[in-house]
């Protein structure tokens, strides 16, 4: 893909940290910088403190005869002579020391062992006005590099020797420093610029992959996954978590679309069953009996209602979306008032309908929700059992909560179902119902916070356990 | 009695105008908000059927600026929304009572029956309720036909007790539920009928002409066949 370089994250990235880098090994290299010059110096002028202070005793002790001039001037040829850079690689003396000893007694001109001619020096030296024993830079005419220099009274009689060092040799180290430093210092910021980009680059790649594949996925399309590297870095996490949440949205559209096709179906027969009856009522003879077609038609709309109602029921609890109207209920009213209400329904069928339920065992809870729940499961009993079968409800408190047990010894759940009884329109091959009925019965509980699984009993016969929390008892 | 009905849908205002004419009452309509409103404040309606989703206001709203403006009408409100939220909403803004579409007639027509009795002081705390040759005694809880005593189960004679009430007028299993078990719910099976089918088989006795009658697809009625 085409693409500006400057507009990539990984150089960016890498230009930041290689700017960062730079300046913080620039400002390490000042610092070092300072601190050999600083060294460098000391050294020196701690060598021409002490050279100065020999040559001074020297000038002083000699005595002042004719051999004075050439005796002082040995010592100080001998004193230049200890600088290791004082001559060059030919042998040649650069010229970087000077001894001058000014107002020598019975001499007019001063003393000078150096380069050239003292002029030019002791023009500097007047000019700089020297503090006697420190040592101090000045510049001189016609030098590139400064000189340091010392001055030391030789007596009391105004005689003073200046002993000098050139800054050449100090400043060609500094240099030759520095220049190594910026060489060095280049490449390693380079290396590391590249290095930073690459390694960026590489990242962002699989970032780049990912918005690419991420890209492809469209809703027809939500197998795709993305790549999970074996590492366990942010990246590879990402992409885990990406394919944990494409999980997710497949399995809900396809649960969606299940859904979809299976309202659509259960839709059709009833539709199409009403609009037969309605239509045969028309087209009957006037005076026959449409009463009973148009009270069928209503009968199936109302079915068809009821299924409208659950289904939406259902989402909003899947969904989390349900409102609980919590009050303390004692759960054995509740459930006996629906075993007097299914009784006759279940001796109709030749069922037995038998409960024990303990007492005082109350739990928070929506009534309206719980009501339609009880019904629920008795509905599903009914709908199921074959003729004469014996059903029973336990209502039992345990350990700070709620068991509510309805047993049966009917055939049990078909082991095609079994384990997915609670999901939606899942169903036994020959239910009369829709499958909805335990799914909002898991769907409430779960709203309560608690649970319900279904087991076959040993003796045959399916055992629906519903748990839920009990109500923390208010003190009387 | 003089209704207002506010609903926006044609086909729902046609069939309740219909319905509620033909019950006896007189009916006005408006299809939104506003005219509902101008009509409204002529005060002279016994009760208003308000639905929620109306174009240019909320149903809630219309409501609360009848309330607002004095008007004591009872108000039974539509909607198509079914969460109970919705209905303590609808019920806390002034609204008497909620039923949500689609319903029975027969349950629109009992609740506004018992909105307009509610609204009027005279109320009837009878102790005997009659229907053709059936007497119920509710202080003893007793029921006869005729002559004969009828053994009913506590359940039954509250079952009873809510056919006589409604004499004459259909009701729905809805309704019986409501009523008779205080539960809101909606079996799929037959559970109410059999608890009809047995008070029928005590009621009803074989060579009397029946009482309770099955409106196919609709409820039950206790009449004088």
């Amino acid at each position: 893909m085409p693409k500006l370089l400057r507009t990539t994250a990984a150089w960016r990235l890498s230009v930041w940290t290689t700017l960062a880098f730079a300046l913080g090994t620039g400002l390490a290299f000042v610092i070092v910088y300072l601190l050999v010059a600083q060294t460098i110096r000391e050294r020196s002028d701690a060598w021409l403190s002490g050279e100065a202070e020999v040559l001074a005793q020297v000038s002083a002790n000699t005595p002042k005869d004719r051999l004075y001039g050439r005796i002082v001037r040995e010592v100080a040829e001998l004193a230049t002579r200890e600088l290791p850079d004082e001559r060059n690689s030919q042998g040649q003396r650069v010229n970087s020391v000077f001894f001058l000893a000014e107002h020598l007694e019975g001499s007019q001109s001063p003393l000078w062992v150096g380069p050239g001619t003292e002029d030019a020096f002791l023009k500097a030296i007047q000019g700089a006005r020297l503090g006697q024993g420190t040592p101090q830079s000045i510049t001189v005419e016609g030098w590139p590099s400064s000189f340091r220099v010392v001055a030391r009274p030789v007596d009391g009689r105004g005689t003073v020797v200046y002993l000098g060092l050139s800054n050449r040799a100090d400043m060609q180290v500094l240099h030759n420093l520095t220049l190594r430093f910026l060489l060095l210092w280049g490449g390693t910021v380079l290396m590391g610029f590249l290095i930073a980009y690459l390694s960026a680059r590489r990242t962002l790649l699989r970032v780049e992959h990912m918005t690419e594949t991420v890209a492809r996925i469209g809703s027809d399309d939500l197998g795709k996954r993305l790549r999970e590297s074996a590492s366990r870095d942010e990246i590879s996490r990402l992409a885990q978590t990406f394919n944990l949440m494409l999980d997710r949205i497949q399995s809900s559209v396809i649960q969606l679309r299940s859904v979809t096709d299976t309202v659509a179906h259960d839709l059709k027969s009833p539709v199409t069953s009403i609009r037969g009856t309605l239509e045969s009522a028309l087209s009957s003879e006037p005076r026959g009996n449409w009463r009973d077609s148009v009270g069928e038609a209503i009968e199936n709309l109302d079915r068809l209602l009821n299924l409208l109602n659950t289904t939406l029921d259902l989402a909003e609890a899947e969904a989390g979306a349900l409102r609980l109207d919590r009050t303390p209920i004692n759960l054995a009213g509740v459930v006996r008032q629906f075993v007097d209400l299914y009784q006759p329904a279940m001796h109709e069928q030749h069922h037995e309908l038998a409960a024990d339920l303990e007492d005082h065992v109350v739990v928070n809870a929506d009534l309206a929700l719980l009501s339609r729940m009880v019904s629920n499961l008795l509905e599903n009993e009914l709908a199921h059992l074959p003729p004469g079968s014996c059903v029973h409800i336990r209502l039992r408190s345990q350990q700070g909560s709620a068991q509510l047990v309805i047993e049966d010894n009917g055939p049990g759940f078909p082991p095609e179902i079994a384990g997915r009884a609670f999901e939606r329109f899942v169903k036994g091959k020959n239910s009369p119902g829709h499958g909805l009925g335990l799914a909002f019965v898991d769907a409430v509980v779960k709203a309560h916070g608690g649970s319900v699984h279904i087991s076959d009993r040993p003796a045959g016969g399916a055992a629906i356990t519903l748990s839920l929390p009990a109500a923390v008892p208010q003190p009387a | 009695m003089r209704l207002l009905i506010v609903e926006d849908d044609v086909a729902i205002r046609g069939f309740l105008e219909r319905a509620l004419s033909e019950a006896g009452y007189q009916v006005d309509t408006a299809k939104d908000a506003k005219t509902g409103e101008l009509q409204a404040l002529e005060g002279i309606h016994d009760a208003f059927i308000i639905d929620l989703g109306l174009p240019d206001m909320d149903g809630l709203n219309l409501i609360a600026k009848c309330r607002a403006q004095g008007s004591t009408a009872p108000v039974l409100i539509l909607s198509a929304r079914r969460s109970v939220d919705e209905r303590v909403k609808g019920l806390e803004q002034g609204g008497d009572d909620y039923l949500t579409k689609p319903f029975a007639l027969a349950e629109l027509l009992a609740r506004l029956r018992n909105l307009l009795r509610r609204s009027s002081p005279a109320q009837n705390d009878r102790v005997r309720l009659e229907a053709a040759d059936l007497r119920l005694d509710l202080v003893r809880h007793e029921a006869r036909r005729g002559d004969l005593l009828l053994q009913l189960t506590p359940q039954e004679f509250s079952l009873l007790e809510y056919l006589c009430r409604n004499a004459g007028r259909v009701v729905t299993r809805t309704m019986i539920l409501d009523h008779v078990w205080r539960m809101r719910i909606d079996p799929a099976t037959n559970v109410v009928d059999v608890h009809i089918y047995r008070l029928r088989s005590k009621v009803d006795p074989v060579g009397r002409p029946p009482l309770i009658h099955t409106i196919r697809g609709v409820g039950y009625m206790l009449k004088n066949a």
